[in-house]
C-alpha cells in the first residue's frame, strides 16, 4: 500500500476588533506521523492568545518527544489555569494524530467534537469520554482510509450567527450540512476550510463575535518529488548520483546549469534551452527527455524563496519562468528529496555576484524550513 | 546559405553579467536577419568568470555585450 499523506489545510477569524486570534493552531512532523494541535484560549486578544499558544507550545513539544497522549493532557490539565467564576479552564486543547499509515488518534478537551468526512458522510469523530487528571477528556482512535477527512473546529465556528442571523447561532449540525455539501467536489484541505470560515464570516455579518478556527485534515496518496542541485564535490559519484536520482519515484527536478549537464550526459538525452522561458531576474528553463523540470541553480532558487509563501505570484499572474513552475511543483509535492552537491561553482565566487543572492547551503535551508512549515517532509541529503 | 550560429550561455554567471540582453537585443532584430540565425541558450559554456559568453558558429567569445554581439552580427551576415 502507498504511503498515505494527510493534507492539512488551515483558516481563521479574529474576533471584530482584535488584532491577534486567540486561537491558535501547530503543526509538528516527527517520525511518528503528523501531530496538529488547536487551542482556544479563553476570551479574545493577547490573552486569549498568550494561553492558546503556551497549551499549543507545550503539548507538540511535548508529543514531539514521544510522551503518551494520556500524560500530555494530564499535564495540561494540572497546569491549565481555571477560570474562577466559570469554573472552566482557561483554554481548550484538540489534538488530532496522523500515523504514516493513516492511524488518527484525536484528543478532545472542552472543544466541539471532530467531524468526520467519509464516502460523503459527515459523522462525528467517534471519541470515548476519559477521566484524566479528574478532567472529562474525549479520546478516540480510528484507522482512516484514502480520501478521509477530518474537521476541527473552535467553538466560535459553532456559535457563527447566534443571537443575530441565527437565533442559536450555526451549531455542529449546520456545519456538517455545509461540510458535506464542500466535500461533494473534490477539494482540497485549505478549500474546505476557507469554504467554512467564509460562511462563518458571512453568518456574523462580517463582524466576528469570536475568534474562529476551521482545521481540515485530508488523507491522500503522498505525493513525492526530488530535487536535484549542484554537481557532487566528487566527479566521480556523478554516475551513481544520476543513477539514484532517476531511480525517485514521483516528479523530478534538476535545478542547475552544470547539474543538468551531467544529467544530459549521464543519460544520454540532449539538453535543449528554452528561451521562450524567462524574466529579466531568472534564466531560462531547459528541458531533458525523463525530467520534469529543468532550471538553472541559485538565482532561480533565490526567487521561489520569495514566492513561496505568495501565493498571488505563483497562481494567479500568468508566470511560466523557471522559479514560478518551480515553487508550484514543490507546493504540489509532500514529500521533497534534495540532492544537494557541494562542489564549489567558480562562477559564484565572481565578484560580480550580487551580495544578496543567498548561497546554496543558505537558500536550501531556508526553502526547507518554509516548506515544513507547510506540513511536508523535506529531506536534504549533501554529497 | 548556412546560418550564424549563436549560443548563449544562460547559466547564473552570465545571466547575472548579463546575457538576458543579448537574447533581447537578437530577438528584437528584423525578421529577414533573424531569419539568417539559429539562436540557442547554454546552461553553461564553462568560462563562468569571463561572461557573459557565447559561442558564434562554435567559437567561443567572452565579455560580449550587445554593442559587441551586433557588430559580430553584421559582419558575418553581410559576408555572406
Ligand atoms: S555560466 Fe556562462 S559560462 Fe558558465
Amino acid at each position: 500500500m502507498s504511503q498515505l499523506h494527510a493534507e492539512v489545510g488551515i483558516a481563521q477569524l479574529s474576533k471584530d476588533g482584535e488584532e491577534l486570534c486567540g486561537d491558535k493552531v501547530v503543526l509538528t512532523q516527527t517520525p511518528k506521523g503528523n501531530i496538529i494541535v488547536l487551542s482556544d484560549g479563553l476570551g479574545s486578544g493577547v490573552k486569549a492568545n498568550i494561553l492558546a499558544t503556551l497549551t499549543t507550545k507545550i503539548a507538540s513539544s511535548m508529543l514531539q518527544r514521544g510522551i503518551p497522549l494520556v500524560d500530555v493532557v494530564s499535564t495540561i490539565a494540572d497546569t491549565l489555569p481555571v477560570c474562577q467564576q466559570r469554573k472552566i479552564a482557561y483554554s481548550t486543547l484538540h489534538i488530532i494524530k496522523i500515523s504514516p499509515a493513516g492511524l488518527a488518534t484525536i484528543v478532545e478537551f472542552d472543544c466541539p467534537n471532530s467531524f468526520l468526512i467519509r464516502d460523503g458522510k459527515v459523522i462525528p469523530f467517534p471519541v470515548e469520554k476519559k477521566n484524566i487528571s479528574g478532567k472529562i477528556v474525549g479520546v478516540g482512535v480510528r484507522q482512516l482510509r484514502e480520501n478521509d477527512i477530518v474537521v476541527a473546529v473552535s467553538d466560535g465556528v459553532i456559535h457563527a450567527g447566534v443571537g443575530g442571523l441565527l437565533k442559536l447561532g450555526w451549531g455542529w449540525k449546520g456545519i456538517a450540512g455545509q461540510l458535506r455539501q464542500i466535500c461533494a467536489q473534490e477539494s482540497s484541505a485549505s478549500y474546505i476550510s476557507e469554504q467554512i470560515i467564509n460562511c462563518c464570516q458571512g453568518y456574523y455579518l462580517g463582524l466576528p463575535g469570536d475568534d474562529s478556527t476551521v482545521v481540515t485534515v485530508k488523507l491522500r496518496k503522498a505525493r513525492r518529488l526530488t530535487l536535484l542541485t549542484g554537481p557532487p564535490v566528487n566527479p566521480a559519484d556523478d554516475r551513481e548520483v544520476v543513477k539514484r536520482f532517476m531511480r525517485k519515484s514521483g516528479k523530478k527536478i534538476v535545478s542547475g546549469g552544470t547539474t543538468a549537464n551531467i544529467v544530459s550526459r549521464e543519460l544520454g538525452k540532449s539538453l535543449l534551452v528554452d528561451l521562450s522561458c524567462y524574466n529579466e531576474k531568472i534564466p531560462p528553463i531547459a528541458h531533458v527527455k525523463g525530467i520534469d523540470l529543468v532550471t538553472e541553480g541559485i538565482l532561480t532558487l533565490n526567487a521561489v524563496l520569495e514566492r513561496i509563501n505568495d501565493s498571488e505570484l505563483v497562481y494567479v499572474d500568468k508566470q511560466f519562468d523557471g522559479a514560478t513552475l518551480l515553487t508550484r511543483m514543490l507546493l504540489e509535492a509532500d514529500y521533497i528529496e534534495i540532492f544537494a552537491g557541494k562542489a564549489v561553482n567558480p562562477a559564484h565566487q565572481n565578484p560580480n555576484f550580487p551580495f544578496e543572492i543567498n548561497i546554496k547551503s543558505q537558500v536550501l535551508s531556508k526553502l526547507q524550513a518554509e516548506l515544513q512549515a507547510k506540513g511536508k517532509h523535506v529531506n536534504i541529503e549533501w554529497f | 546559405m548556412t546560418m550564424l550560429k549563436i549560443e548563449v550561455c544562460v547559466g547564473s554567471a552570465c545571466y547575472l553579467l548579463g546575457s538576458q540582453d543579448l537574447i533581447e537585443m537578437i530577438e528584437g532584430l528584423p525578421e529577414d536577419v533573424k531569419a539568417n540565425i539559429d539562436l540557442r541558450g547554454s546552461s553553461c559554456l564553462k568560462a563562468c568568470g569571463k561572461g557573459p559568453n557565447v559561442k558564434i558558429n562554435g567559437e567561443l567569445i567572452s565579455g560580449v555585450t550587445p554593442d559587441k554581439l551586433m557588430e559580430i552580427i553584421k559582419y558575418n551576415i553581410q559576408r555572406k
